[in-house]
């Protein structure tokens, strides 16, 4: 993670003619952030495939295998933000109270993974060739999402890129508040307003096909 | 008072081909309308259970008999509760364990201690409870100190004998048994039988399905005979024995497995 940061933080820095000191902490959280997004997703394909043998041979709650990702990408996801601490010092940012808000963003997007988890997670055990549409689909969020470039880059008339991606949101719930910001409160509005969404797409869906799942695996 | 009840119970397989499995085609045949998919985009079913009723009283011990494909596992599957019906509906009162992968669940990286809370846990246990049965299971497997390492080390017939203990430890109501499970050499599964037996006679209700018959004479009260997801015959275990031993003399085997094959909707 540290060597990609700097490899990237070095070019990029260059490319986008801005300082190391302006760029490198934004992207740094950046990726971090976006490694928790992007893995949570594509980690909710697998969550029902992969634990076939699970499935077939005891009757467990379905969410205990959405719990399982989430609870693996958190660890993974509070290893890679030990990082954070170092950008602190090296760059001697004191974020301030703000900081504290980075937990309400991690709630608001861990609620999103766990719909996203038993909604994907169960549209992939019936139709196998969607993780490699979400693969593919991941890949150019990650270009449009502000993870490399920085929001204020992009001509006014165009910034509704971000506000629009739901993505760019979520990482900025997260994001801005270890940069010492305060989200916007369009970005908590819509992160509330996707769980609201999400669930009430979701829980009709499981409803109807629960007991469908085990005989798609 | 642990019971169970079937009524009626059907449960029907979607076979998918490739085609059914992808998201792309599916849409694409919506929208283009059928047109250019609609010859052999039709799926296949397999019915494993048509109509099954069955009630097993508090007390029963219920033997499953039947060809390869007649529906045995697919039918404990719905006892356990893995399997939900699409139509017919299933009571089940107490607690049910099934015993049909004993190792399910272990870690390969975790100790053997470590396992004996995962697997207890798997069975319903509370970690508190699982904790608990470790002298008792220490004592039984004799594993001594390797039960310290990660059981990678362990040799198939230790790790078998953990998976053994560990599963036989608990006490359910209801025990649901696909074949008779066993551990290690000689010595050790004069052990591991007495200690099987005595979770069986434990239980309230046994529900086991065998190809041996002998072992269905032992262990059972009574018995069912399936043929192509059906209960063509149950009573005592002695009559069923022998209707399906007539039934192996005059019959070829895959006796109506296309029967049971039926063209579905998409």
């Amino acid at each position: 993670m540290l060597v990609t940061i700097v490899a990237l933080g070095g070019v990029y820095s260059y490319l986008f003619r801005i300082s190391l000191r302006n760029y490198l902490p934004s992207l740094t959280l950046g990726i971090v952030v976006w490694a928790l997004l992007a893995s949570m997703i594509t980690d909710a394909c697998t969550v029902f495939t992969g634990a076939e043998h699970f499935l077939q041979q005891v009757p467990l709650p379905k969410s205990i295998f959405v719990h399982r990702m989430l609870v693996r990408n958190l660890i993974t996801f509070a290893h890679n933000v030990t990082i954070v601490p170092l950008l602190y010092l090296v760059f001697g940012i004191v974020p301030g109270w703000p900081s504290v808000l980075a937990l309400v963003g991690l709630a608001i997007a861990t609620l999103n993974g766990f719909w996203i988890g038993l909604l994907v997670g169960m549209l992939c055990a019936r139709f196998r060739d969607l993780p490699q549409i979400v693969a593919s689909i991941m890949q150019i969020a990650f270009f449009v999402t502000p993870v490399m470039w920085r929001p204020d880059q992009l001509p006014h008339e165009l910034s509704w890129l971000v506000d629009l991606n739901p993505l760019a949101n979520l990482l900025s719930l997260i994001r801005d508040p270890l940069l010492g910001q305060v989200p916007t409160r369009f970005a908590y509005l819509t992160g509330i307003a996707l769980i609201l969404a999400g669930f009430s797409v979701t829980i009709p869906f499981f409803v109807r096909f629960r007991t469908r799942l085990v005989f798609w695996l | 008072m642990a019971t169970v009840s079937l009524d009626r119970v059907t449960i029907e397989f979607p076979v998918y081909n490739a085609r059914g499995r992808s998201l792309t085609e599916e849409l694409f045949r919506r929208t283009v309308g059928g047109m250019i998919h609609s010859n052999g985009r039709k799926g296949v079913s397999v019915v494993a259970l048509r109509d099954v009723s069955l009630s097993v009283a508090d007390g029963d011990r219920l033997g499953l008999i039947g060809h390869n494909g007649a529906g045995k596992s697919t039918l404990l599957r719905v006892l356990a509760g893995i399997y939900e019906p699409l139509s017919g509906r299933v009571r089940i009162k107490g607690t049910v364990a099934t015993l049909t992968d004993i190792t399910m669940g272990m870690n390969l990286d975790a100790t053997g201690y470590e396992n004996v809370v995962l697997r207890g846990v798997f069975l319903g246990l509370r970690v508190r409870e699982a904790r608990r049965m470790i002298p008792e299971i220490e004592e039984f497997t004799e594993l001594g100190e390797f039960l310290r390492l990660p059981i990678r080390t362990y040799s198939t017939g230790m790790m078998l004998r953990l998976a053994f203990a560990v599963t036989t430890a608990v006490m359910p109501e209801i025990l649901i048994m696909d074949e008779l499970i066993g551990a290690g050499d000689a010595a050790f599964a004069v052990k591991a039988t007495a200690r099987l037996n005595q979770m069986i006679s434990h239980s309230r209700i046994l529900i086991m399905a065998s190809h041996d018959v002998e072992t269905i004479r032992r262990l059972c009260n009574r018995a069912a005979l399936l043929q192509t997801g059906r209960i063509v015959t149950i009573g005592s275990v002695d009559e069923v024995i022998a209707a399906y031993l007539t039934g192996n003399a005059d019959q070829s085997p895959p006796s109506s497995a296309a029967d049971a094959i039926t063209s579905a909707g998409p």
